[in-house]
């Protein structure tokens, strides 16, 4: 075992928290492995502004490689890049997030390296006699969990997001950031960026939210949607839904949490007219506190939910609502 | 424009959480009298095929891996609007693991010779590796693009509409390509129509072997798999809930916010 490395990219908007939680999740294993070193390959405009961000947040070596160049569609250069920064480093075990970029990337280097690779953990253990990594992660739509070993001469594996909090920042760590060197130029991706669409969501995103408040089937239109996005202001959340919200035209499909749409792990989660199918408990089975806010009493979100409220969530919410603006006023 | 789909056949997985079980010995889920359907996402790949070819003209080929029982999977994919469907089916296919299975599916495609577009799901709808699309564009050498949501064609290139956190990308790639497909508004997979079901019974699937395609599956052998499932197992969500009570719904709500900040959840 020589080390963990961690892979990240950041954009325009800075670093992204699922580097940080990354190396908290690459701290971890090196504990428990109980060797190695924390290393971090950082891609992006202006990576080598975060390295000492990086180091004081646990990496002990980040590698930076800065350029405009290295955007999220530019896989095919990424790509290029990390596999020559792998086999120089030469790590044990290489993490990436499991999202849009780590999503492609880790199974194309994967390929390439002829790496075990384990998509979407939330975590993992050490075999104590093997001394293997065991990766665990859901299946079948959350219904079941798995423990996965990987073989190759590295593994790789991607994380959920929130699988892991990141370390609190301790300036008094001391660590090597230095620049990759790594040619660019001959790397032709073919595949091109044409323009971006973003809508100006006001507030917190569904991705990053501590606390998402989630409608259902039973908030019966677009009406009640506004509702919840009073309640997610004063909370600093953010609004999801469920499946029937979404294939109805209530909210966009970007508001989707389940198998279909995000996985979230929120701190806390607040379901309203929710029923609870396995399609969308897939998508919160990792959030650390469930409330249902649901009018049947036999409903299957119960059966998961820390909290309950039986209730009509029309008398309900106002009333949480109010409350929640006195307490936010103290 | 032929646009080849990739199909996992997979056990219906909308089926109630009660109804579903594992077999902690084989690792996998026990089919019981569950239907074998086309997995999540590769309907929703499917149906992206559908409309471009609707945009263009052109042909689909759908492609699966599984054994007898693959045909019935195709057929529904003939009967959604596939133009043609083979079965990939072999006795050593039965173990591979994902780098198998895009082997198996590379050669496959190098028997079509040509084609100007591969589509698979995001992921498998069971065990939702989401490797299988794109190891199969690196042992084709073409390039990949995850998560696409809609596919408009443009001569010899396509744009490709990708959801972004709050809002879309569009990228433009030239032919031939891969594209992994996630589920969107603008994708969800159409219903068929009883003649196309009817039109889709009479089509003849051809099966294709590991001769016919010409590779040898030692990958299969389980030691040289890169990954091994260890443990497969149905979580205790060991969760009583606390029911906030209230002599109305109102009282339980104000309880409800006075319990969260009590918690340190607010």
């Amino acid at each position: 075992m020589t080390g963990v490395l961690v892979f990240s990219l950041a954009s325009a908007e800075g670093l992204p928290r699922s580097g940080l939680e990354l190396v908290a999740a690459a701290e971890r294993l090196r504990d428990k492995l109980g060797d190695g070193t924390v290393q971090v390959v950082l891609l992006g405009p202006d990576a080598e502004s975060y390295g000492e961000t990086l180091i004081h947040h646990g990496a002990d070596e980040v590698f930076v490689a800065s350029s405009p160049e290295l955007r999220s569609y530019k896989t095919e250069l990424i790509l290029a890049v990390l596999e020559t920064a792998t086999r120089r480093i030469s790590p044990g075990v290489i993490l990436f997030a499991a999202d849009a970029v780590g999503g492609e990337i880790a199974p194309r280097l994967a390929y390439r390296l002829g790496a075990g690779l384990v998509t979407d953990c939330v975590g993992f253990e050490v075999d104590a006699e093997s001394g293997h990594i065991r990766w665990l992660r859901p299946v079948y739509g959350g219904k079941a969990m798995a423990f996965i070993v990987a073989r190759g001469p590295v593994q790789i594996a991607t994380f959920r997001q929130r699988a892991f909090e990141p370390l609190p920042e301790d300036f008094s760590c001391r660590g090597k950031v230095q620049a990759l060197e790594v040619e660019l130029e001959p790397v032709t991706d073919r595949v091109s960026f044409v323009e971006e669409v973003r809508e100006e969501i006001e507030g917190i995103s569904l991705d990053e939210a501590e606390i998402v408040i989630s409608g259902g089937r039973g908030i019966g239109g677009p009406e009640g949607f506004s509702e919840l996005e009073t309640l997610a202001q004063i909370l600093e959340g953010a609004v999801g839904s469920s499946r029937p919200p979404a294939d109805s035209g209530w909210v966009p499909h970007a508001r989707l949490i389940g198998q279909t749409g995000k996985i979230l792990s929120p701190n806390l989660y607040i379901a309203i007219g929710i029923s609870g199918a396995p399609q969308h408990m897939a998508g919160i089975s990792s959030a650390k506190t469930i409330v249902a806010i649901n009018k049947d009493e036999d409903a299957p979100i119960f059966k998961v939910a820390h909290l309950g409220v039986v209730g009509n969530w029309r008398q309900v919410v106002p009333a949480l609502i109010r409350a929640c603006r006195e307490l936010e006023g103290d | 424009m032929h646009i080849v789909v990739c199909l996992k056949q997979i056990i219906d997985p909308e089926i109630a959480p009660s109804e579903f079980q594992i077999d902690p010995v084989r690792k996998e889920q026990i089919r019981g009298k569950h239907a074998l359907v086309i997995s999540t996402f590769d309907e929703h790949a499917l149906e992206v095929a559908v409309q471009v070819k609707e945009k263009t003209s052109g042909k689909i080929t759908a492609l699966t891996i599984a054994g007898e029982e693959g045909v019935r999977t195709l057929r529904d994919a003939l009967a959604l609007g596939a133009d043609e469907a083979i079965l990939l089916s072999d006795p050593t296919f039965v173990d591979s693991d994902s780098f198998g299975k895009a082997r198996i599916l590379a050669a496959a495609l190098r028997k079509l010779s040509e084609f100007d577009a591969v589509l698979c799901g995001r992921q498998a709808g069971d065990i939702e590796l989401g490797v299988t699309g794109p190891f199969l564009a690196e042992e084709l050498g073409l390039p990949c693009i995850a998560l696409v949501a809609n596919i408009e064609p443009d001569g010899d290139k396509v744009r490709l509409r990708r959801p972004v956190e709050n809002g879309y990308e569009i990228l433009e790639v030239p032919l031939p390509f891969l594209a992994t497909i996630t589920n969107d508004e603008s994708n969800v997979p159409r219903l068929p129509t009883v003649r196309a079901i009817r039109a889709a019974v009479r089509k003849s699937v051809p099966v294709w072997t590991a001769e016919e395609i010409g590779i040898e599956m030692i990958e299969a052998r389980p030691e040289a798999a890169k990954i091994e499932l260890q443990e497969l197992f149905i979580p205790k969500r060991e969760v009583r809930c606390e029911f906030i009570e209230g002599e109305s719904d109102q009282e339980k709500g104000e309880s409800l916010a006075l319990r969260l900040r009590e918690l340190k959840l607010i």
